[in-house]
């Protein structure tokens, strides 16, 4: 088949089916941006197109987000936080899945559907036993309250991952490495992890969104609106009592999707095989 | 050859690490020896931003007076159950602390509230007294103070009653006919009928201006069952299907905002906050450059066959007896009650937040624009929800849970029968109340 055909079959066999997906994938960021650049006069307007812009782009509401509250520290404030939960989280999560997935020991199936089922129960159960703990440790109003208690829902999500991936990784590999000397921490560190980095990146990339996106604890731990993360933060200053700020909003939404999409981006390859690791054997 | 894993040195490494990490945690912060008195206060975000500066100028102020450091937070109202849930278990967190919409949090909470009665006592005289002192006592006792409420007048377009031949309405008949008339060219009534703070107090001012109640006065009685109740279920029925979208199950508290500040609704049940944002946006008449500002105009509750009533969010402020800061809190309230500084207060608001202390309905605010001249009207007329019940855990609860709306709407959208949605609220309220006489 020509060049030429080829193009205008993939067009049909992939493009065309695809396009519905990404349009519907897509669709909420667009409309996020349309409307953080509206005005408020075209937001309130039922006669205008909402997905279209009529009257102008307005910065105003990027503008309000800078100038009039705190934002850029709420979003310094996410990334701490963010990163800090996701490097212990994944650290904790190599540690707990090594041998849950490597060694055989009594209990360890047990053990490792227990942490399993902890994934599985709702932070909104767990904030006010964890707001007393939160307050023993003396940690509330801290962003340590926050990267202390993230992993509470980060590390079995990320021991689950890794569990799965580390056994997809032939056990020979680290035989090998065992009979020219290594012993267990080394041969983690030097064979299993450089092999289980696509595995490593998708528990981390999953971490750093769970975190990035954690609305109750953030709310609940941290008060001061200095120490806010950009959920609360956005949510506190722009809705007040029944007026709704919608272009802040969504300006603060689409600044807050950036972290995320950037690292998907840089990360996306890895993130699929990390994923679909174990699917074929 | 093999080598034993060393299980010893990896626990070292662990418990290296965890040590590493509490020494961080304790390093960042002062011992608690070493910091001076603070007083925090956690609120809820006005829509009038001023009002928070104003409340944060003074509690500067005072805290420099006092040589107090303070702290004042401010969350959505919507994240306050939440925050207050969980101060009360861990039994720490502010000093102070906003508490509503509703009274019923001082029955809620009224094991980890202060008594404020010296408070409440040495507020009153110096601003004519509170508006109805008994309906804020809960177990005969100042669990809270109430601190503002948002009255609710009608919001009408003067010039679409104009086009339709009308005139602002006085009577919730008045607004069924307006709607009607307004519906049938792009322009009905909106008010919320779902879960929302503006479908409970709509709708339970309804309910009273037909005569109707939930609960007796003695507190324990369910008295929704009843003729009253059926005329005005029958008139939100009507102005639901003859006057209104079908869209309004559906609004929240901002919906009707929106409604007529897009310049669809022709009149909408609410605080002065939808023409105040129409205001500050420029928003203008769809297809015109006349501002929907100018064309607002609000007046008073509506009246039904029976009475005038209506109610709002009853934003109160509370000390936590949790607090090591007990004293200092209510030095702080009497401070911020003063005459001087409620006026300032006030003035900051718009008139948005008006004090339930007699004095302040007068306040020249509500005379600077003329928007604001039934505000104090509507006061008058506003009780609690549970009226004419006292207000209770039980009370906040059919409130929380939206059981009115639920009714309303469940034979406005014909779901149920009439018969069918009274008796359903009616168990629903059984239940809420027997279930609090329990944990009594």
């Amino acid at each position: 088949m020509s060049r030429r055909g080829r193009a205008w079959r993939s067009v049909f066999t992939l493009y065309l089916p695809v396009a519905p997906f990404v349009f519907f994938a897509l669709f909420p960021l667009y409309f996020m941006v349309v409307t953080s650049l509206k005005t408020n006069a075209e937001l309130y307007d039922p006669t205008t197109v909402p997905f279209l812009i009529k009257r102008g782009v307005t910065f105003g509401h990027y503008q309000l987000l800078s100038n009039d509250t705190l934002f850029w520290s709420w979003f310094i404030n996410s990334l701490l936080v963010s990163v800090g939960a996701t490097v212990i989280s994944v650290i904790l999560g190599i540690l707990a899945a090594y041998p849950l997935a490597r060694l055989k020991f009594f209990g360890g199936d047990s053990f490792g559907v227990a942490i399993f089922i902890t994934y599985l129960v709702p932070p909104s159960l767990l904030f006010l036993p964890l707001t007393t703990v939160v307050n023993r440790l003396g940690l509330s109003d801290s962003l340590w309250s926050l990267i202390v208690t993230y992993p509470t829902f980060l590390v079995p999500f990320c021991t689950w991952l890794l569990m799965g991936y580390f056994r997809t990784v032939p056990r020979e590999i680290e035989e090998c490495a065992m009979l020219d000397g290594c012993n267990r921490v080394q041969t983690l560190v030097r064979i299993l992890l450089p092999v289980a980095v696509p595995g490593v990146i998708c528990a981390a990339l999953f971490a750093f969104t769970l975190s990035w996106n954690e609305f109750l604890y953030a709310l609940v731990f941290v008060s001061p609106a200095e120490l806010k993360t950009m959920t609360v933060g956005v949510f506190s200053e722009l809705i007040r009592g029944d007026i709704y700020y919608w272009g802040g909003l969504m300006a603060g939404a689409c600044i807050g999707s950036l972290p995320i999409v950037i690292a998907y981006v840089f990360f996306l390859d890895y993130y699929v095989s990390g994923l679909t690791a174990g699917a074929v054997k | 050859m093999t080598r034993e894993p060393r299980t010893l040195s990896r626990r070292a490494f662990l418990g290296t690490a965890a040590a590493g990490v509490g020494a961080a945690v304790a390093l960042d912060r002062a011992p608690a020896l070493a910091q001076a008195k603070e007083l925090s206060f956690l609120t809820v975000a006005s829509f009038v931003p001023d009002t928070d500066k104003e409340l944060k100028r003074q509690f500067e102020e005072w805290g420099a007076k006092n040589k107090v450091k303070v702290r004042l937070d401010i969350i959505a109202h919507l994240q306050l159950q939440t925050k207050k849930a969980a101060e009360v278990q861990s039994r720490s967190g502010h000093d102070l602390t906003a508490l509503g919409p509703g009274l019923g949090d001082a029955d809620l909470y009224f094991d980890y509230l202060a008594d404020l009665n010296d408070v409440a006592g040495d507020v009153a005289p110096k601003n004519g007294g509170w508006l109805n002192s008994d309906d804020y006592l809960i177990r005969g006792k100042w669990k809270l103070l109430p601190w503002w409420q948002p009255p609710f007048p009608m919001a009408v377009r003067t010039d679409l009653l104009e086009k339709i031949g009308e005139k602002a309405p006085d009577t919730w008949e008045d607004v069924l006919r307006i709607g009607k008339k307004g519906k049938a060219l792009g322009n009905p009534f909106g008010t919320a009928i779902g879960h929302s703070g503006d479908a409970n107090v709509t709708l339970l001012s309804i309910l009273w201006s037909y005569g109707g109640s939930y609960v007796a006065k003695d507190g324990k009685t369910i008295t929704i069952n009843s003729k009253e109740t059926r005329a005005a279920m029958e008139f939100v029925k009507r102005l639901y299907t003859e006057a209104m979208d079908p869209e309004v199950v559906a609004w929240d508290d901002a919906s009707n905002n929106r409604c007529l500040n897009a310049g669809k609704c022709i009149a909408i049940h609410n605080p002065i906050s939808a023409y105040e944002s129409a205001k500050k946006d420029k928003v203008v008449v769809p297809g015109t450059q006349t501002e929907i500002a100018s064309v607002i105009d609000h007046v008073h509750t509506p009246k039904g066959p029976v009475d005038r009533k209506a109610t709002t969010g009853f934003w109160c402020v509370g000390v936590w007896n949790f607090s090591k800061n007990i004293d200092l809190a209510k030095d702080f309230l009497r401070y911020h009650f003063q005459p001087e500084n409620q006026n300032k207060w006030v003035e900051a608001g718009h008139g948005f937040n008006m004090p339930f202390l007699t004095s302040l309905t007068k306040h020249t605010v509500y005379k600077s624009d003329k928007q604001y001249r039934f505000i104090p009207e509507v006061a008058k007329v506003t009780v609690p929800p549970s009226w004419p019940g006292p207000t209770t855990a039980a009370s906040q609860q059919v409130w929380d849970l939206y059981i009115i709306p639920d009714m309303f709407a469940q034979y406005a959208t014909g779901k149920m029968t009439l018969d069918q949605a009274i008796a359903w609220g009616e168990k629903e309220m059984q239940e809420i109340y027997a279930g609090r006489r329990r944990k009594q």
